[in-house]
């Protein structure tokens, strides 16, 4: 894999600036990261493994992230003809990796899990129809942005000896900018799938609400959130959204994925697809699930899901 | 003053009704179009602006091919809210790209006039999420993602929060703007037999590339980004054991392969 010589980073969110300056080092030669903040947020930097930082001030609480898309398009232009801009997928990356889009003329590939280089060109991987499918993009264009989702880089180990030039860059004011008024800490939902060990998940075997009580005996004993497929969900909404296995969904990465009465239909399939072990449960025996599933049952749910909760409860 | 709205909208697939073929890749010429999902809530959303500010006008504006003559489709977007409908169509906009898209609603837009813009954060197919940014940036005004409230609106002005990752934000916004919604914004209502009955009478407007560019020598721009290849990716090798009966022994199986997995 050949490399790009100029690559740019920024992350607003400081628990993703690690991961995109590791790939940056790893897809290119020059590596120089934008950081709002003060001496201590330039010395972390440089750290993650930054080779310049272009310093944009201290954060004023009335601007928000995107008014430093004119600020930075100007000194990426500025510095050479042609560059990768790499971001992670916060919210405020994503909407400055677009603004830098049409500011730089850069093609911009959002939400990639595979960046690659090959000849000086750019090519991402992206998930497309909520990842029913798989999308290669390459950009073609001389800057081009990738924003990448979380987990793609590996941050390495940082060294507190490294440092380098610092570049003090000058705000370029937006045209329209927009006030911030206020700042609230955000309350967590309290459902997370996506980092669930296990998931007994159930669809349209489930009669009727009052019997998903069985399926959350079952889950308690072996320690598992509930999940679910699209009719419960949707249909139905016996469940929250956050509940909802599926590509439009959630996509969990589970140890074990234990499908009570789910058919198995393709676009839950693939959103199943990254547990490690899946256990079908159906009483039809040409549910497509079972060729899916690494144990797979053919029988009454309503017999088996109590005889299990019973196994497992008597520890 | 009237508000003069455009919403975003575009037409999907029905992903449920996209087949997988065999060498992996997508089939879906057998798919419903539908209106994208979080175009639903950009529509609830200029419905809701509308309620605030008093006098609007609101025009949903969709980009894309000959679907966008599919007159229940149509009729189902202006049956939720927008006065009328504008469709920029061409053949080669099937699979338009997110800055291609872009561009189109900008020209069109200058066109229709506008003090807000709304849009879904991303589409149901590409969920890209560069149009209604990129969109704001071609139109050099005001811009904003991820908006899940709007706190009050009036003709000059808007203010509304979205959610970052660990805070939510106040945003007084100064029109004219592009504002992208959220899923969690709202709960698009269903439309109702008489708003049903009355779409079929709203005006319907198309517009051509030729007369949005080539006739005023406008040059639309070339694709900086290239769609290689839409693949559905492989499924994991499973063991595929399979346990036939609900008898104790069966299901006294099952509890021993479910042992091994546990531990």
């Amino acid at each position: 894999m050949s490399k790009i010589a100029n690559v740019w980073v920024f992350s607003d969110v400081e628990s993703r600036q690690a991961e995109v300056l590791a790939g940056a080092r790893e897809l290119g030669e020059v590596v120089s990261a934008f950081v709002i903040g003060t001496d201590g947020d330039v010395a972390k930097a440089y750290a993650q493994g930054a080779d310049k930082v272009y310093l944009l001030g201290a954060r004023e609480t009335s601007r928000i992230v995107e008014d430093y898309a004119d600020t930075m398009a100007k000194a990426i232009s500025e510095a050479a003809d042609s560059a990768l801009i790499l971001l992670p997928g916060t919210r405020c990356c994503k909407a400055l990796a677009s603004l830098l889009g049409v500011k730089l003329k850069a093609g911009v590939v959002t939400e990639a899990y595979d960046v690659t280089v090959e000849d000086g060109g750019v090519t991402g991987k992206r998930m497309v129809y909520g990842g029913l499918a798989h999308g290669q993009e390459k950009v073609a264009s001389p800057f081009a942005v990738m924003v990448v989702s979380g987990g793609v880089f590996a941050p390495e180990s940082e060294d507190a000896a490294r440092t380098g030039e610092t570049i003090n860059v000058e705000f370029v004011a937006p045209k329209a900018a927009i006030k911030c008024l206020e700042r609230q800490p955000k309350q967590a939902t309290q459902v997370d799938l996506g980092k669930a060990k296990r998931i007994v998940s159930i669809g349209r075997g489930i009669a009727k609400k009052e019997d998903i009580a069985m399926a959350e005996a079952l889950g308690a004993a072996i320690d598992a959130e509930l999940g679910c497929s699209r009719p419960i969900a949707e249909s139905e909404k016996w469940l929250e959204q956050e509940r909802y296995v599926g590509i439009s969904g959630v996509m969990p990465k589970p140890e074990l994925y234990l499908a009570l009465g789910i058919s198995g239909q393709i676009q839950h399939m693939v959103a199943a697809n990254s547990a490690q072990v899946i256990v079908a449960v159906n009483k039809d025996k040409n549910a497509p699930i079972f060729q899916y599933a690494d144990y797979g049952i053919v029988g009454d749910l309503y017999k088996i899901v109590p005889a299990l909760t019973a196994a497992f409860g008597e520890k | 003053m009237t508000m003069k709205i455009i919403v975003g909208c575009k037409l999907v697939p029905e992903e449920q009704d996209i087949v997988v073929q065999a060498d992996g890749s997508l089939d879906v010429s057998r798919a419903t179009p539908k209106i994208s999902p979080f175009d639903l809530n950009a529509i609830e959303a200029a419905v809701e602006v509308k309620g605030l500010v008093g006098e609007a006008h609101i025009t949903a504006l969709s980009v894309g091919d000959k679907t966008l003559e599919n007159s229940k489709a149509r009729k189902d977007i202006l049956s939720r809210g927008p006065d009328a409908m504008t469709a920029v169509m061409d053949d080669a906009y099937t699979h338009l790209l997110p800055e291609q898209t872009a561009e189109v609603m900008a020209t069109a837009a200058r066109e229709i006039g506008f003090d807000l813009i709304l849009c879904g954060d991303g589409s149901g197919d590409l969920l890209a999420q560069q149009v209604g940014t990129r969109l704001g940036a071609l139109l050099d005004v005001a811009t904003l993602s991820g908006v899940s409230k709007i706190v009050s609106a009036d003709n000059g002005k808007l203010v509304v929060e979205r959610a970052l990752e660990s805070e939510v934000e106040a945003l007084e916004v100064t029109l004219p703007a592009v504002i992208s919604v959220s899923a969690d914004i709202n709960t698009p209502a269903i439309p109702g037999m008489k708003a049903i009955l009355a779409a079929g009478k709203k005006p319907v407007g198309t517009m051509t590339p030729a007369a949005l560019f080539v006739e005023k020598g406008i040059a639309q721009g070339t694709a900086s980004v290239e769609l290689l290849e839409t693949k559905a990716p492989k499924q994991k090798e499973r063991l595929n054991v399979m346990i036939e009966g609900d008898g104790e022994d069966q299901i006294a199986e099952l509890v021993s392969h479910l042992r091994k997995i546990l531990n």
